[in-house]
């Protein structure tokens, strides 16, 4: 009873949706046809495995996963240990670092790009340290986009990981610490295993969020191809609304799902596990 | 852990968390900066921090008339939003219960809000922001009512479907919003709700119920049982039981997972992007910023920016605890 409605939310607007997004990647559909779908079999999932520039987009998500995800945790790591040495202050520094990840990631992103485009202090600041002058291209811009998230999802990461060093199991620490183990060891033998399981947590929320990166992509770009800093799902909305190929966006995101579900399925049985143990 | 003593290091720590405060933080105040700036400041190839500032750029977002015309309309507003804050304040000494001394306040908001494009000719801007708070507000209002019936429904009949609906609602959580949106681009050309705020409403609701009823569910499963069960043993059914007694206590919990619900619609772009042709709201608004060569472009799109942030940074400082809580707590539970 109480359930009843959510789950007819969900079942109506994802599963249904879900389900339309294969139906209607098996139909060649445009803007001129939308009522008339024409039915075309796998030639959709044909022409998508044939683009290059679907593997392009692939493999510029794949390697944001590589970067950003290990730079997150790590920094976040770094942030989180230093925070935990201080008090005083500490209110100011996390809600400072609150403002980078609670703005709008369209506005996030202009900001960024005013930073390091001409006569931004980013900008000026290289030129004159390193004598570096930067350009938007299809090397900067690419890595501009994997640095903003970086920047946007680090305090997320700190945060999260200032909690968990919260819940140290504090025995284990004062055996340490009678032990006269040194901070390093600390870290390494109580802190990083009992971190574990949220290291796993944020890794999976940003490969999830690497899959969806758009926001930034669309501001960087300018819808401007020149730069090859496509991702998927930038490239999927292209397909879908710039060329108007509405079928071949559906059986590009029914793609993208099952590829998501490879890395998932693991997460899902673990969660499934963990519930019904519970009992 | 063991917290170090020595001076200098401890003095490394302060710059290191300094620095990284300055990183977070710069690039707002940049643009705030920006945003009174004169063009010709702006557009320097050295970065001016000192100049002398303008509010041109913020008239011209908001209205399509000069600003003196405005001046006021300007003054009549303060006026009444002061009026306003004053009745709400003093709502304990009036002879009307506080609920509708407060209902009264925010009706009448809003019916400035809305009377405001009639009197002065306010810029398209304005009508996004409205399009915004619509979109949002409904969001989190539809969202909250049923992601807390269903985590409650959860926290409490444990039962093998509930395991099925939780785990699948994980699977939906990971979804491209993508693989959702076409389809309801389709359907809504078709039956006509395209470009409506209902449509808008729902598909943001389909997309963050998993995560609601995720984040609800954690928060009921801490209050113990006995709680509705004294209630119901004098007498109450569950929902009545659900409604006087689990809600009122639970307020922190559905304001920690309404401010994430909050930041999810207020800062959506995608989906408004697609689902809208000119009801726009104000991250596809200012997604026209991103490109051009006028110099006055800088500024504008920096005011912009700033408009955009600072209501959401107002509403995080105030409830920042509550925000931060609902981080730590999705940590733990992991």
């Amino acid at each position: 009873m109480f359930v009843g409605p959510s789950v007819f939310i969900m079942l109506a607007l994802m599963t249904a949706p879900l389900l339309a997004s294969i139906v209607l990647g098996l139909h060649y559909i445009t803007f001129r046809n939308l009522d008339a779908p024409v039915w075309v079999g796998f030639q959709n999932y044909e022409e998508v495995l044939g683009d290059p520039e679907f593997w392009d987009s692939l493999e510029f998500t794949l390697l944001f996963i590589a970067v950003a995800v290990p730079a997150r945790i790590v920094l976040g790591l770094m942030f989180a240990l230093l925070l935990d040495q201080v008090t005083r202050f500490r209110g100011v520094f996390v809600a400072a670092a609150l403002v980078p990840f609670v703005m709008t990631p369209v506005v996030g992103t202009l900001i960024f790009r005013d930073m390091f485009d001409r006569g931004g202090p980013y900008w000026y600041w290289m030129q004159q340290l390193f004598e570096y002058r930067l350009f938007m291209n299809s090397t900067t811009v690419p890595l501009l986009i994997i640095f903003h998230s970086i920047w946007t999802a680090t305090p997320f990461a700190m945060i999260v990981l200032f909690a968990g060093l919260q819940t140290l199991p504090q025995e284990s620490l004062e055996a340490a610490r009678v032990d006269g183990a040194s901070w390093l060891k600390q870290l390494w033998h109580v802190a990083i295993p009992h971190l574990r399981s949220l290291f796993v947590f944020i890794g999976l929320i940003s490969i999830m969020d690497a899959y969806r990166v758009f926001d930034s992509v669309f501001v960087l770009t300018s819808q401007n191809p020149i730069y090859d800093s496509e991702t998927i799902m930038y490239y999927n909305f292209q397909v879908a609304l710039t060329f108007g190929r509405l079928g071949k966006a559906n059986a590009m995101s029914v793609l993208t799902v099952l590829g998501i579900f490879v890395v998932l399925v693991p997460f899902l049985v673990m969660t499934y596990r963990e519930q019904t143990e519970e009992d | 852990m063991t917290r170090t003593d020595n001076p200098i290091a401890r003095f490394i720590i302060y710059i290191a968390l300094a620095l990284f405060t300055l990183y977070n933080i710069l690039p707002f105040t940049w643009t705030i900066m920006s945003s009174i700036k004169l063009p010709k400041d702006a557009n320097a190839r050295v970065p001016r921090f000192v100049f002398s500032p303008t509010g041109d750029n913020y008239s011209e977002l908001w209205l399509n008339m000069a600003p003196e015309a405005f001046a006021p309309y300007g003054l009549a507003l303060i006026l009444i939003f002061f009026i306003l804050v004053v009745i709400a304040l003093s709502a304990n000494r009036l002879p009307a219960p506080n609920s509708i001394v407060y209902m009264g306040c925010i009706f009448a908001g809003v019916i400035v809000a809305l009377a405001l494009p009639e009197i002065v000719n306010t810029a398209e801007f304005y009508d996004y922001l409205i399009n915004s708070v619509i979109v949002t507000i409904g969001t989190v209002c539809v969202s909250l009512s049923i992601g807390a019936l269903a985590g409650y429904g959860l926290a409490r009949f444990r039962h093998v479907v509930s395991v099925y609906i939780l785990v699948i609602a994980l699977a939906f959580r990971s979804l491209p919003s993508m693989a959702l949106v076409l389809p309801f681009y389709y359907l809504g050309q078709l039956s006509g709700l395209y470009d409506t705020h209902i449509l808008l409403i729902l598909c943001l609701v389909a997309t963050n119920q998993p995560f609601t009823i995720w984040m609800l569910r954690s928060f009921f499963m801490e209050i113990p049982r006995e709680i509705e069960e004294a209630a119901m043993i004098d007498g109450a059914g569950r929902l009545k039981s659900f409604l006087s007694v689990i809600v009122p206590i639970m307020w922190p919990g559905i304001i920690t997972t309404g401010l994430f619900t909050l930041l999810l619609a207020y800062n959506d772009f995608l989906l408004a992007r697609i689902l809208t042709q000119i009801n726009w709201t104000l991250p596809v608004g200012i997604a026209q910023f991103t490109g051009g060569e006028d110099p006055g472009h800088v500024t504008l799109a920096a005011a912009a920016s700033v408009s955009v942030t600072l209501p959401i940074l107002v509403v995080i400082i105030f409830f920042q605890k509550y925000l931060i809580r609902g981080l730590a707590s999705g940590a733990v539970k992991g």
